[in-house]
């Protein structure tokens, strides 16, 4: 049967009422002949406007006058009608394939693991240092507020010890450039032994890693890690790549933008995501050359990461799977590289 | 014999997507969306939706989505730019993040009415088309009105906010040339969120009662660490649950009160949504999406689409064929591609 002498049949809704009409519709050189029982309508095909293809989906025929047809008869409309452009063959084209369709999934992982892991990363470092401190200051405010409104508790820890470890800490960062920026913050919370730094020079200090820490040496370990990723300004960078997370799962999902999922992605990636490996050898490395410079062995950094290690363990042991994803696998090659700088 | 009360045609709906096809459509979309930096989700989003109304019969013809995917793209380069900056000076510049706000006030009511005339006008049964008549002006007094009233009196007008919205709504869409008439009433609203209301409330309440009565019994019987975990996760776990809960039930209820308070001429719609149902639809294809990272979505949108179309039936005191197609609609279906350039979808 070629395309020449095509027939099929439709149904003819003339578009002023909502009827429908059961037609036969056949090609007969440069027309379409609309045939419904005695009565024939003639048009130029050319003037018949098919809609895109769609897998699965009967064709509709727009008439000039208004009229339309829709047909079952894919195949021979899609004989009439090709693709009118390139967007909608290509799209009808892979949609009608079951290789094309799966061929996509690896490709969106791809993409997507191209995109944070591997974009995000280097464009968040020069963003970064386009944000003036004011505003880095600004946004670790924020992230504080917000932190201490949902997870974070006051400290209990007693003013004198607060008070010492502040005037060690001091004594660490003297000739540290902008040393008067940093802010040692004490909080308590369900977040268990643990130190982060925030946007803007905020090292947040929970009271179980105080409690943790065996002597002076093994604190300040642990606070010359976090000095090191505020030089880098990690936590900016880290909220820019997270910023950027969330505009690339915001433009896939589409049609539902959630504020209220973006206010709350800061503070929850701020504690959930560690820190990139680079960023944590960045830290490391800054931690192992400073403290030996203000007396204190990096072996106080390995003893602090035993610790801790073993109190995560503890917890895993306590609640199984929850604990899994936060255990660092990076920490025994971490307790290495601290033991060969002593 | 010859009684009185003739019983009217009804006409079920249905719906009758196969998942193999539109899993292809919606990744091949997905796809193709990274790929191009989000433009061709405005073609994406078209081919889904065509999918979509063309599986969804009444008296066996189907609905039809006949948008141009420009239209969608102009709206979603507008709803980038605001909730971009909208974002950006949220991280970065609090204080211009009021101005957004204002910006995006200001703004709601228009796009309350272009998203609503986008959807109706690009939706057609039987060559006939829908349309939206609602006016800015009055979007703005229910919207930005009634939405500030609403949260001034902690929530007391809000089911009547609701109201007035749903009115709004069904009340200036048109089927052709024959217009909706909306009857919806305030006392069924407020039952509905008092109800809602209540079940969030009493969860709450037994969250902590539940958490404390666990965290007890796990001290008893269990080891050290184990309740202190379960005094946060059990309540949790039941909040999201009744939050669910009361979230379909309002699904629901609303859904059914706005859809079966439409008059379209003599026709009517009935629909029966069950809550139950609706929870467990929810509660599975959260599950399974995240199960199945994502690739279970296409499986979720048309499980949900054929339950609707289950529960909806159409009363018809009248024949469909009688309806008719409005002239001005006549008039730029052949009309030029002109209607493109302020032709916006900005639905959020």
């Amino acid at each position: 049967m070629s395309a020449e002498s095509l027939r099929f049949d439709g149904r003819f809704r003339d578009g002023v009422n909502a009827r429908e009409v059961p037609v036969g519709i056949e090609r007969d050189g440069e027309d379409l002949v609309i045939t419904a029982g005695e009565k024939v309508l003639r048009v130029a095909l050319a003037t018949v406007v098919a809609d895109a293809p769609l897998p699965g989906v009967a064709r509709l025929l727009a008439l000039p006058d208004g009229g339309q047809i829709e047909t079952d008869d894919r195949e021979a409309a899609a004989a009439l009608f090709p693709p009118r452009n390139r967007i909608d063959a290509a799209a009808f084209w892979l949609e009608s394939r079951w290789p094309a369709a799966l061929a996509a999934i690896p490709v969106i992982a791809g993409v997507t693991w191209l995109f944070v892991a591997q974009l995000l990363p280097l464009a968040a470092d020069p963003v970064a240092r386009m944000i003036s401190p004011r505003i880095e200051l600004a946004i670790g405010r924020q992230a504080l507020s917000a932190l201490d409104r949902i997870v974070l508790k006051p400290t209990e820890l007693d003013p004198d010890t607060q008070e010492q470890i502040e005037r060690r800490f001091r004594q660490f960062l003297e000739g540290e450039p902008g040393e008067e920026n940093y802010e040692l913050v004490f909080r308590a919370g369900a977040v268990g032994p643990n130190a982060f730094a925030l946007p803007g020079g905020f090292i947040v200090v929970t009271d179980d890693l105080v409690r943790l820490a065996e002597n002076e040496g093994e604190l300040m370990a642990v606070l010359a890690h976090e000095v090191g990723h505020v030089r880098g300004r990690h936590a900016l960078r880290l909220v820019l790549q997270n910023s950027g997370v969330v505009v690339l799962v915001t433009a896939l999902a589409g049609d539902a933008v959630s504020m209220t999922l973006l206010a709350a992605a800061l503070p929850t990636a701020l504690l959930q995501s560690h820190y990139s490996r680079q960023f944590e050898t960045q830290a490391d490395e800054y931690a192992f050359a400073h403290l030996r410079r203000h007396g204190y062995s990096p072996q106080a950094f390995a003893d602090m990461m035993r610790r801790l290690q073993r109190a995560d363990a503890q917890a895993a042991g306590d609640a199984g799977v929850v604990r899994y994803f936060s255990t660092h696998p990076l920490t025994q090659e971490r307790i290495e590289r601290a033991e060969a700088q002593r | 014999m010859d009684t009185l009360a003739v019983a009217a045609p009804v006409y079920p709906f249905r719906f009758t997507g196969r998942t193999g096809d539109y899993f292809r459509i919606w990744i091949v979309s997905l796809c193709l969306s990274i790929l191009t930096l989000g433009v061709y989700s405005a073609w994406g989003k078209v081919r889904k939706k065509r999918y979509l109304y063309a599986h969804t019969q009444l008296a066996d013809c189907a609905f039809e989505f006949p948008a141009r995917p420009l239209a969608i793209l102009k709206g979603r380069a507008i709803a980038v730019l605001l909730f971009g900056g909208f974002a950006a000076t949220g991280h970065f510049l609090p204080a211009v993040q009021w101005l957004f706000i204002a910006l995006l006030l200001v703004l709601t009511p228009w796009i309350v009415v272009a998203a609503n005339r986008f959807n109706a006008q690009n939706s057609a049964y039987r060559n006939i088309r829908f349309g939206f008549t609602g006016r800015i002006g009055e979007a703005a007094k229910i919207f930005l009105g009634f939405g500030v009233l609403s949260i001034l009196s902690i929530g007391l007008v809000y089911p009547y906010y609701r109201l007035r919205r749903a009115r709004f709504v069904v009340g200036h869409h048109r089927f052709g040339a024959t217009g909706f008439v909306e009857a919806l009433y305030g006392g069924d609203f407020y039952a509905a969120y008092i109800l809602a209301g209540l079940m969030m409330f009493g969860a709450a309440i037994a969250a902590i009662v539940g958490g404390i009565v666990f965290a007890f019994v796990a001290s008893v019987f269990g080891g050290a660490g184990a309740p202190g975990r379960a005094v946060v996760y059990v309540p949790a776990a039941l909040m999201y649950g009744v939050y669910l809960l009361a979230f379909s039930y309002l699904r629901a209820r609303v859904g059914n009160l706005t859809l079966n308070g439409a008059r379209i001429g003599s026709l009517q719609l009935s629909s029966t949504l069950r809550a139950r149902d609706l929870f467990w639809l929810y509660f599975s294809n959260i599950l399974a999406i995240i199960a199945s990272l994502g690739l279970a979505t296409p499986w979720a949108t048309l499980r949900m689409a054929r339950y609707r179309a289950q529960r909806l039936v159409l009363i018809a005191h009248q024949a469909l064929e009688g309806l008719a197609a409005s002239p001005a609609d006549r008039a730029s279906a052949t009309g030029s591609e002109v209607s493109d350039l302020f032709d916006v979808d900005v639905s959020l």
